[in-house]
């Protein structure tokens, strides 16, 4: 019950999915230590309320993130690994790709 | 890819303020008391006139419920049946202008197994119905769903009619009715005596527990909300169709309104029923060939329906479903739902709209000849949309499944399709139904079950199927039809192999050439 | 315990297949996402040897992965095709220009002839609504045969519930259909390969490919409706992946009423080119320019066609209504 450990995680907003954040495709986060390791879902409210600049409507939706986002975990997709409930890993990279414009 | 550039402009309908007019719009005396659509507003009395004008005028232009008829009216205990029973009870009375002339039933499907209810949650509810229902004076049959359970298997297999034309027999009903029989006579509670008898015999008392748990063991096999409702739809008709068969009725009434019509059928392109639009959403569904199922409140809206119930006091109850209290994403059918509920009140045609997509689109015609009549689905009984090209989305999903698999090199899936390396036995390219259904065995093996019972369904009934991780609880009846169509259908396999014809060679593209 | 892929069993997955539900390893993804193609191709005939084919690339991420796999699929089966990639440049700052960028890119990554129409080129101003009828035209002075382009399964289920939704059951017949014969002298046939391919699995293809493509919003908002449809569509997809299949099955299998009325597909009075008016649009916005009627190209005007094509006065409430707002 380690909870002094921070987990660094790499996000990633491609597809432009980036324009919601003002532009920056590359964000090293240092996630706050808390006593149970940090979950998509809780980094999810992370990311909105700490980076997300603009419209969060069409990043998240709910607790979920909008249909039509795709994520990867470590260049797998979320969807083999648990997505929401998917524990993060210290140094873990995560990719959101957005498929909605653009063809 | 970016679309805009389609012309997909100014074509719709902005919400447009109802202007609140004082007068009814068609007497032009009394104040109105609802607006039924922007621009049109009417007062109690002419409300309930264009209400009751629009049931007969819908059932007189069909022409298709004969004077004396036995018709059975499904009734939810919604608004929307309640609604339609109130409106036959209307019909019949000795003052109703241009009476309704057929003998109507209720029946009532018991679901409460389905979301764990206690027995006495049930029988309060059924006796709830019982109660509605005896104010009528009409036989009725109040039924738990576990009944369906009891069916034979040849409730899956259409009866044919001789038919003759249907328009010249229609007239010729009317008038030896009007001969035989003076108008008073026609007492809708002359059943009565049957009435009993049924009902004692599916009191819920009398039923097994062992049955309540095998039909939840079944739903507990489905794994998702959307396939456990369309199975559920499928059931509840089957039960149904078989209670009108064993009851001598010959008409199914059923209460779905416009907008419950227009939600199914974008519901039912989502879960790929786009061949049967039209069978599930028109007046007249003729799938069950003796048992026509007929749609009376097609052209009313939800909302027309409930300010009616509301002023006349039509008596109706909320019965839990298995979507009550669901988020809206829970499953396709209720997903649809809100999505239709929320775009109308931002584009008020919008249930309109569909609606009349659907009447634009055909229902299959019934082929009399049984035996080159196409085949049907097992669960939905439309006929079978499978026996798809090469280049069909059937076909692409059952490509994509098979080059996922383990062992297929791509050069051995990739140009011929219809060689060995697939079906394990040569395809007859002029038979594109066997062709199909061959095909399809590979790629069904569900927990072992050596059964065939997707090529037996359509691409719909199949998607549920790949929902469930077992269809070891389907009904016996089910099961048994299964078995025997299978055998059917092995026989046929085996003679066409004898029949074996070259097909013709394609002149575009081959990669091995 | 990472998923191991259902088909080489070896190796780590890397997505789940909306489609089927598969779970594939990189490789493998890569080799079922290409036969796939190569299998709709084949089966719906889309080509024939030696014919030129261009591909109508805008930089995206549909049309970049399709000329990826053109190319690849062109060599690995020999299909002796003559492939080019074909742009328009309307003359739009920002968006197109970064796009554009993209497109040159493209080109020199496969290898690939690129022609560049722009608007100037053909008729001297710009316009976006009329892109594909630029395409059309830059590419028969190429003496192309076929155009493909990078419509996909989601852009075309889209397009089913988007018709469903307007009633507009001429276009509902004919969306889901893969390819369009020549309609006319200046209309060459099109087709699209990526019709059964899913969205997720061309950007995950592009993303694993380090395909060099580009995206941003789109700055012609699309409009309201089709906003609703592509939203649904994708609630859809989040409820159950295969929808978006089952959607494309139901706008395959449709039955339309004999007895329901079709527009007739005709042909531009003036320039012969396909269209389901009187006059084109194209015609319609130069002659409005013409006119000094700006507004003539905006909205729908089709009663006043005639009137044009016979070079007739408009009346002076007509001309009020269609010259420039004076602010």
């Amino acid at each position: 019950l380690a909870a002094a450990a921070l987990w660094d995680v790499l996000g990633i907003l491609l597809g432009g999915a980036e324009l919601l954040f003002d532009g920056v495709k590359e964000h090293h986060v240092t996630l706050p230590s808390q006593s149970e390791p940090w979950n998509m879902k809780q980094l999810l409210v992370w990311i909105g309320q700490n980076l997300l600049k603009e419209r969060p409507e069409l990043f998240v939706q709910g607790d979920d993130v909008r249909p039509g986002i795709l994520v990867l975990i470590n260049d797998a997709d979320w969807e083999l690994m648990g997505q929401l409930d998917y524990e993060l890993q210290d140094k873990d990279n995560v990719v959101f790709i957005s498929t909605l414009h653009g063809g | 890819m970016c679309q805009v550039d389609e012309e997909y402009n100014g074509l719709l309908e902005s919400p447009v303020a109802s202007s609140a007019t004082k007068k009814c719009n068609k007497c032009k005396e009394t104040t109105a008391a609802l607006v039924l659509k922007p621009g049109e507003s009417l007062c109690r009395g002419c409300f309930k006139e264009h209400f009751v004008h629009k049931f007969r005028a819908m059932l007189g232009k069909n022409r298709i419920i004969f004077p004396g008829e036995k018709v059975l009216l499904a009734v939810s205990g919604g608004s929307s049946s309640c609604a339609m029973l109130n409106q036959v009870q209307e019909g019949l009375g000795q003052n109703a202008h241009k009476k309704l002339r057929f003998k109507p039933g209720i029946v009532y499907i018991d679901e409460g197994c389905l979301l764990g209810q206690s027995t006495e949650k049930r029988q309060k509810t059924m006796a709830q119905i019982n109660s509605l229902f005896k104010m009528t004076g009409f036989p009725h049959h109040i039924i738990p769903l576990e009944m369906v359970l009891n069916l034979p298997p040849s409730v899956l297999e259409p009866v044919h009619l001789a038919t003759d034309d249907p328009a010249g027999s229609y007239k010729e009903a009317v008038d030896h009715f009007m001969q035989s029989s003076p108008v008073h006579s026609v007492d809708p509670r002359v059943d009565r005596s049957e009435l009993s008898a049924l009902t004692d015999a599916t009191n819920p008392q009398l039923i097994a527990e062992a049955q309540t748990q095998t039909l939840q063991e079944l739903f507990s096999r489905v794994k998702t909300l959307t396939a456990k409702e369309d199975l559920l739809h499928t059931l509840r008709r089957h039960l149904l169709v078989s209670t009108a068969r064993t009851e001598g009725y010959s008409k199914l009434m059923l209460g779905e309104n416009c907008t419950r019509l227009a939600v199914k059928l974008l519901a039912n392109i989502a879960l790929g029923r786009g061949a049967q639009l039209a069978v599930d959403t028109a007046f007249c569904d003729p799938r069950y060939g003796d048992i026509v199922a007929v749609k009376p409140m097609r052209d009313y809206t939800a909302k027309e329906i409930s300010l009616y119930n509301y002023m006349w006091n039509v008596p109706y109850v909320f019965i839990p479903s298995l979507e009550t209290k669901t988020a809206d994403k829970s499953s396709i059918q209720r997903l649809t739902e809100s999505f239709v509920v929320k775009l109308q009140v931002d584009f008020p045609s919008t249930v309109s709209t569909i609606y009349r997509t659907g009447e634009k689109l055909q229902t299959a015609s019934v082929t009399e000849d049984i035996e080159r009549a196409p085949l049907k689905c097992l669960f939905c009984m439309c006929t079978l949309d499978t026996a798809l090209g090469e280049t069909s989305a059937f076909q692409a999903t059952l490509i994509s499944e098979q080059l996922s698999n383990v062992g297929t090199t791509p050069m051995q899936a990739s140009l011929r399709p219809d060689t060995q390396t697939k079906c394990g036995a040569p395809c007859d390219q002029q038979d594109g139904e066997e062709h199909c259904q061959a095909q399809a065995v590979c790629c069904s093996h569900k927990g072992g079950d050596s059964m065939n019972l997707e090529s037996l369904l359509c691409y719909s009934c199949q998607q549920t199927v790949k929902d469930m991780t077992s269809v070891e609880f389907l009904p016996q009846y089910i099961m048994s039809e299964a078995q025997r169509r299978n055998r059917r259908s092995q026989i046929r396999h085996e003679i066409s192999e004898f029949l074996l014809t070259e097909d013709g060679d394609s002149p575009s593209i081959k990669a091995d050439s | 315990m990472p998923i191991q892929c259902s088909k080489c069993t070896e190796q780590r997955a890397v997505l789940k297949r909306p489609k089927t539900g598969q779970s594939l390893c990189k490789e493998c993804f890569f080799i079922v996402f290409e036969e796939e193609i190569h299998h709709t191709i084949v089966s719906a005939q889309l080509f024939k040897p030696g014919e030129t084919v261009a591909i109508g690339a805008s930089g995206g991420k549909d049309s970049t992965v399709l000329a990826h796999v053109m190319k690849v699929l062109n060599e690995r089966y020999k299909y002796g095709l003559n492939l080019m990639l074909l742009s328009v440049d309307e003359g739009i700052t920002g968006y197109r220009d970064d796009s554009l960028e993209t497109v040159k890119r493209n080109q020199e990554q496969y290898d690939l002839p690129l022609k560049i129409v722009s608007y100037e080129e053909l008729y001297g101003w710009t316009m976006d609504a009329i892109v594909k009828q630029a395409l059309d035209r830059g590419a028969k002075l190429l003496n192309v045969d076929k155009i493909c382009t990078g419509h996909n399964a989601d852009d075309l289920a889209e397009t089913v519930l988007m018709n469903v939704l307007r009633g507009d059951i001429a276009r509902l017949r004919r969306c889901t259909s893969i390819s369009t014969s020549s309609g006319g002298e200046d209309v060459l046939p099109r087709c699209k390969p990526l019709k059964y391919a899913y969205e997720k699995e061309i950007v995950l293809y592009a993303y694993f490919k380090k395909l060099d493509y580009f995206s941003t919003e789109c700055i012609y908002s699309p409009n309201a409706y089709r906003g609703h449809a592509r939203a649904f569509l994708k609630d859809l997809e989040s409820v159950r992946p295969s929808a978006i299949m089952a959607v494309l099955h139901s706008g395959e299998n449709l039955s339309i009423k004999e007895s329901v009325k079709m527009p007739v597909q005709g042909t531009c009075g003036r320039c012969g080119y396909i269209s389901s008016q009187a006059l084109c649009k194209a015609c319609v916005l130069l002659e409005g320019l013409n006119r000094g009627l700006p507004k003539l190209g905006i909205g729908k005007h089709h009663r006043l066609h005639e009137k044009l094509l016979s070079q007739q006065p408009l009346s002076n409430a007509e001309e009020r209504k269609l010259k420039a707002v004076d602010f």
